[in-house]
C-alpha cells in the first residue's frame, strides 16, 4: 500500500509501549533476584513459591467466587434495568439513565470508603439499625458483603451493553410476533431476549473479568477480615519479605494475565457476534414503549432501591463523614459538624500536590492521551492490512493488565531503561501508565467516532487532490471534533477517578488523589480520606455535568 | 487519442473476483455509461479508475499516461490522478460551506485566493447556485447538493469526470429534470464523463456509448441505439427496455430468421418467426424476446399472431397497458384504448422478435 510508513511507525511505537512492560514482567518472573541486581540467575523458584503458597490459593479462590457472584447479581439486574429504561414507559426514564451510569465514573475506593463509614460496624446506618434490631443485620466485611457491593456497582456495565442491544431491536420484530399471535410475555421470551442474549453474554464475561481485576473494593472491605484476592495478594507481596520481592510479584502478574487474557480474547469474539442480531442500527429502529400500568411503581421501586444501595448510601456516607469531626457510639451528629477536615488538607503539601496533579492529569494528560489515541486510531483507519490486525491484538494486551500491574510494570521499565530514571518521579511516568492502561477504552471511543465518518467524505477529498495527511487534517479530524471533545471529557473522568495504576508510581511529585487514598487507607486517617474522596467525586461530577450538558454519549 | 482507456482490468474484493478482465475506452467529449445490475462491478470499475480500489491485473491510462499498470507496478494514488468524482451520496463535507467545498480542490492545487474566488463563483453560476455559496450542505435540497457535488468535481477542470449513480438519490420527478440538465451541461461544457447507473433509460439519455456489465465482464458495448435495437445476447435484450419473454422450441431456420413453437402452442396456431441471434440447432429450446411496445393488438388471426385471453387493462394516462394470459404464457402490450374482456389476437412483427 502507498504511504504506509507513518502508519507502520505509529503501530510499532504502540507495540513497544504496550509489550515492553509485560515482556519485562515475564522476564522478571523467571529470575531469582530483581532484574537490576548485579547477580541474577534464571530459575523457576518464584513460581514454586507462589504456586504452593496457601494465601495464593485462597486469594485465587476468593477472586473466582467474587467474580462469579457479582456476575450472577449484575447480569440479571442490569438486564432488567435496561429493559425497564429502554423498552417501557417507566416515568422519568430520561434523567434516570445518567444516574444509572454514575457508578462507572466513581472510584471504587471512594465507594468502598463510603460503604465503610455508612454501613461498617459503626457506620451511620449500622448504629441506628443496631439500636432498632439489637444487632447489625449486615456485615460488609465478609465475602457475601463484598460480592453484593461488587455486584451492585457493576450493574451499569451490564446496563450499557444490554440497553444498546435493546435499542437495536426494532419494534417491528416484536409487533410481527404480536400480530402472529404471541402475547407480550411470549414476545419478550421468544423474540426480545434471544436478540439481546449475545450482548448479555458479552456483559457477563466482562463483569466476570472485572471481578478478577477488582482491587479497591477487596482492599478496603476484605482486608479487615483477612480476605485476600489476586490483586490484594499482589499488593501485600510488596513488603512481604522486607525487601520488595520483584520475582514473586512478577509471578502473580503472570498468573493474573493468564486468567484475564483469555477472557479478553473471549470478549472480543463475543462482541463480534453480538452485532449479528442488530438488524437496524441507531435511529432506524422505531420503538413503541411497553405500557407498564400498575407495575411501574414496582419497577420504579426496584430502580430506586438499587440507586440508594449503590450510589446514595456510599456517597452520602462519605459526604457526611467529611463534615463530621468524629463518629462512633453515643455521638450526636449535630454536635460534630465541621469543615476542619477540608482545612486540614492544606497542611499536607503532598495532598495539595495530589489534587493539582489529578486535575493536571485529567485535563492536560487526558488531552494528550486523546491525541495519542487519535494518532493510533488514524494509523489503522481504513487500512486493510496485517498491521491493523496486529494493532487490534496489541490493544487487548493492556486490557488484560489490571491498573495495579500496569503501574508496576511501567515503574520497572523506568528503573530498567537507563536514562529514563529521572522521569520516574515526574507525572510523565503516571501519564504513560494511565495512557497504556486505558488504551483499549480510548481507542474504542475514537474508533466509534471515526466510524461515523462516511468513507465517501474522505474519498472525495482524495479524488479532489488531497494526500492521506491532508485528508486527515482537512476532513477526518474536523468531522470527528465533537467526538474528540466527548472522548476528552470521558478520559478526564476516567483519569481523575483512577486509583490503582498510580499506586506503585506514588512518590514525591507523582501524587494523585486515587493513589493517595489507597496509601492513606493504610494509615487509617478517615478524616482526610473522606475530605479527599469528596473532592475526587466533585471533580468527576464536574466532568459528568459538562458531558451531559454537551450531550456526550456516556457509552463508548 | 482516448481520454481514458481501461485494458483487461481484474480486481478482487474480499476474495471475490469482482472485475474479470474489463476493457473500455472513453474519447474526448464523450459520455460513457457503465450499466448493469447490482453486483455487476460497475461502481467498482469506476472506483478503480478513480484510484480508490486496486486491481491486481490490467492497465488504466488517462490521456495516454498510465495511472495504473499491474505489470509495471504503477499505481498513482487517487489524489495524483486529477479526476473529478461525483458520489452517489454527494459526499459534501458537512463542516464546510458550499464555497469551501468547491474551492478545496483549487486550494490544494495552490491557486491564488483571488482566482479561487473567481473560478468558484463562475462554476457556481454555471450550476445555478451563485446565491448559495455561503450555505452549508445541510441547508440545501437534495437537487442542490447534487449540483454542488458536480461543481466540486468540475472546478479544477479534470480531463474526465466520474459520476457514480448521480441521479439515484433524487425523487422520480426531479430525476428526469436533472437528467436533462446534466446532459445539457455535459454538452455545453464539452465534458468527458464516465457515468455509473443501473437505470437503462438514464444511461441511454445521458450517454453516447453504453457499456453493459454482467458479473464482472462486458456483456456488450455500443451506442444506445445499438444496445436497445440490436442486443447481441439474451442478457442484453432482457436488461434493456421492458420485454415479453416467450419460451418454446426452435422449429425451423431460414436465412437469419427462425420460427419458434411457443410452449403450449395449439395445433392450428402459426409458428412465431423472429430474427435468430446466435447459434441454436432446430429442435432445441429457445427464448423469444419482444419489447412491449412492439406487440400490437390485431383484428384477427394471421401470420405471427397469437390468440390470448385478456386478464386486465391498466390505464397509464398516456396509454393503456394490457395483460394477456394463455396457460403459462404471459404477454404484456400497449394500446390506446380499453379492450373488451375475452380472446384477442396479438401481432409480433418478425423483425422485432429476437430469438436466443
Amino acid at each position: 500500500m502507498r504511504t504506509s510508513f507513518p502508519r507502520i511507525s505509529v503501530i510499532l511505537v504502540t507495540a513497544l509501549v504496550v509489550l515492553a512492560p509485560l515482556g519485562l514482567v515475564f522476564y522478571q518472573s523467571f529470575l531469582d533476584n530483581p532484574f537490576f541486581a548485579p547477580k541474577i540467575q534464571f530459575t523457576l523458584s518464584a513460581y514454586e513459591y507462589v504456586l504452593t503458597d496457601e494465601d495464593f490459593h485462597s486469594a485465587f479462590l476468593n477472586s473466582l467466587m467474587i467474580a462469579t457472584g457479582m456476575t450472577a447479581i449484575a447480569v440479571p439486574l442490569g438486564g432488567i434495568l435496561a429493559f425497564l429504561v429502554v423498552r417501557t414507559d417507566l416515568p422519568g426514564r430520561r434523567w434516570l439513565e445518567p444516574l444509572l451510569l454514575l457508578p462507572v465514573f466513581l472510584s471504587p475506593v471512594v465507594l468502598a470508603f463510603g460503604y465503610v463509614v455508612a454501613a461498617g460496624p459503626v457506620g451511620f446506618l449500622s448504629l441506628p439499625a443496631e439500636a432498632w434490631f439489637g444487632f447489625v443485620p449486615w456485615d460488609i466485611y465478609s465475602i457475601t458483603g463484598l460480592v453484593l457491593v461488587a455486584g451492585l456497582t457493576h450493574v451499569p456495565h451490564v446496563y450499557l451493553y444490554a440497553s444498546s442491544a435493546l435499542r437495536g431491536v426494532s419494534s417491528d420484530l416484536e409487533e410481527a410476533a404480536r400480530v402472529g399471535g404471541a402475547g407480550p410475555w411470549r414476545v419478550a421470551i421468544d423474540v426480545s431476549l434471544p436478540m439481546v442474549m449475545p450482548a448479555l453474554l458479552y456483559a457477563g464475561v466482562l463483569v466476570f473479568f472485572l471481578g478478577f481485576e477488582l482491587f479497591g473494593l477487596p482492599l478496603v472491605l476484605g482486608d479487615p477480615q483477612g480476605i485476600l484476592v489476586m490483586s490484594t495478594y499482589l499488593y501485600k507481596l510488596t513488603n512481604l519479605l522486607g525487601t520488595p520481592s520483584y520475582q514473586l510479584m512478577a509471578v502473580v502478574v503472570v498468573a493474573l494475565v493468564f486468567v484475564t487474557f483469555p477472557l479478553v480474547v473471549l470478549q472480543r469474539t463475543l462482541l463480534r457476534q453480538a452485532g449479528k442480531y442488530v438488524t437496524m442500527k441507531g435511529k432506524g429502529a422505531r420503538q413503541t414503549p411497553l405500557k407498564l400500568g400498575g407495575w411501574k411503581w414496582l419497577a420504579l421501586g426496584l430502580l430506586a432501591l438499587w440507586l440508594v444501595a449503590t450510589v446514595v448510601i456510599p456517597l452520602a456516607g462519605i459526604g457526611l463523614r467529611s463534615v463530621v469531626s468524629s463518629w462512633g457510639r453515643g455521638v450526636t451528629l449535630a454536635d460534630q459538624l465541621t469543615l476542619a477536615h477540608y482545612r486540614d488538607l492544606w497542611e499536607y503539601p503532598n495532598l495539595i500536590r495530589g489534587i493539582l496533579n489529578t486535575l493536571g492529569i485529567g485535563v492536560i494528560g487526558g488531552a494528550l492521551s486523546v491525541a495519542c489515541y487519535t494518532a493510533v486510531a488514524l494509523a489503522a483507519h481504513r487500512w486493510p492490512s496485517r498491521w491493523v490486525r496486529l494493532l487490534d491484538f496489541l490493544v487487548l494486551v493492556p486490557r488484560a493488565m489490571p491498573g495495579l500491574v500496569a503501574g508496576l510494570a511501567i515503574l520497572w521499565i523506568f528503573l530498567f531503561v537507563p536514562g529514563l530514571g529521572y522521569l520516574k518521579s515526574t507525572m510523565i511516568s503516571v501519564w504513560i501508565a494511565y495512557s497504556v492502561v486505558w488504551l483499549a477504552y480510548g481507542m474504542r471511543l475514537i474508533s466509534s467516532a471515526l466510524l461515523q465518518v462516511a468513507p465517501e467524505l474522505e474519498e472525495g477529498a482524495r479524488v479532489v487532490g488531497a494526500g492521506p495527511h491532508r485528508v486527515n487534517l482537512d476532513v477526518t479530524i474536523p468531522l470527528i471534533r465533537f467526538g474528540l471533545l466527548g472522548s476528552w471529557l470521558l478520559i478526564f473522568m476516567i483519569f481523575v477517578r483512577e486509583y490503582s495504576t498510580g499506586i506503585y508510581l506514588l512518590g514525591p511529585g507523582t501524587e494523585v488523589i486515587g493513589s493517595l487514598l489507597v496509601s492513606l487507607w493504610g494509615t487509617g486517617d478517615i478524616d482526610l480520606i473522606s475530605a479527599l474522596s469528596v473532592i475526587n467525586v466533585a471533580m468527576v461530577g464536574v466532568g459528568l455535568l459538562a458531558a451531559l450538558r454537551l450531550g456526550v454519549r456516556l457509552h463508548g | 487519442m482516448a481520454e481514458l482507456s481501461v485494458e483487461n482490468v481484474r480486481l478482487r474484493l474480499g476474495g471475490m473476483e469482482i472485475l474479470k478482465g474489463v476493457s473500455m475506452e472513453l474519447e474526448r467529449g464523450q459520455v460513457v455509461a457503465l450499466l448493469g445490475p447490482s453486483g455487476s462491478g460497475k461502481t467498482t470499475l469506476l472506483r478503480a479508475v478513480a484510484g480508490l480500489e486496486q486491481p491486481f491485473a490490467g492497465r488504466i491510462s488517462l490521456g495516454g499516461r498510465p495511472v495504473f499498470d499491474a505489470g509495471a507496478r504503477i499505481d498513482l494514488p487517487a489524489e495524483k490522478r486529477n479526476l473529478g468524482l461525483v458520489f452517489q451520496s454527494y459526499a459534501l463535507w458537512p463542516h464546510r460551506t458550499v464555497f469551501d467545498n468547491v474551492a478545496y480542490g483549487l486550494k490544494l492545487r495552490g491557486v491564488g485566493s483571488g482566482e479561487i474566488r473567481q473560478r468558484v463563483e463562475q462554476v457556481l453560476g454555471q450550476i445555478g447556485l451563485g446565491q448559495h455559496a455561503g450555505r452549508f450542505p445541510h441547508q440545501l435540497s437534495g437537487g442542490q447538493q447534487q449540483r454542488v457535488a458536480l461543481a466540486r468535481a468540475l472546478v479544477y477542470s479534470p480531463p474526465v469526470i466520474l459520476l457514480d449513480e448521480p441521479l439515484s438519490n433524487l425523487d422520480a420527478k426531479l430525476r428526469e429534470e436533472a437528467r436533462a440538465w446534466l446532459r445539457e451541461l455535459i454538452v455545453t461544457l464539452h465534458l468527458s464523463a464516465l457515468c455509473v447507473t443501473h437505470d437503462q433509460v438514464e444511461a441511454m439519455a445521458i450517454a453516447d456509448r453504453i457499456l453493459l456489465l454482467n458479473a464482472g465482464q462486458v456483456e456488450q458495448a455500443g451506442t444506445p441505439q445499438e444496445m436497445y435495437g440490436a442486443p447481441k445476447s439474451l442478457f442484453v435484450a432482457e436488461f434493456m427496455g421492458a420485454n415479453n419473454r416467450l419460451d418454446g422450441t426452435l422449429a425451423e431456420r431460414r436465412d437469419g430468421y427462425a420460427a419458434l413453437a411457443v410452449a403450449g402452442k395449439a395445433q392450428d396456431e402459426p409458428l412465431l418467426w423472429g430474427r435468430m441471434q446466435g447459434e441454436r440447432a432446430a429442435g432445441g429450446p429457445a427464448t423469444g424476446i419482444v419489447r412491449l411496445e412492439s406487440v400490437r393488438p390485431a383484428d384477427g388471426p394471421g401470420e405471427n399472431r397469437l390468440g390470448l385471453e385478456l386478464v386486465t387493462s391498466m390505464y397509464l394516462g398516456e396509454r393503456w397497458e394490457y395483460l394477456f394470459h394463455r396457460g403459462p404464457l404471459k404477454v404484456r402490450a400497449y394500446g390506446d384504448r380499453e379492450l373488451a374482456p375475452g380472446r384477442h389476437w396479438l401481432e409480433f412483427p418478425p423483425d422485432r422478435v429476437w430469438l436466443f
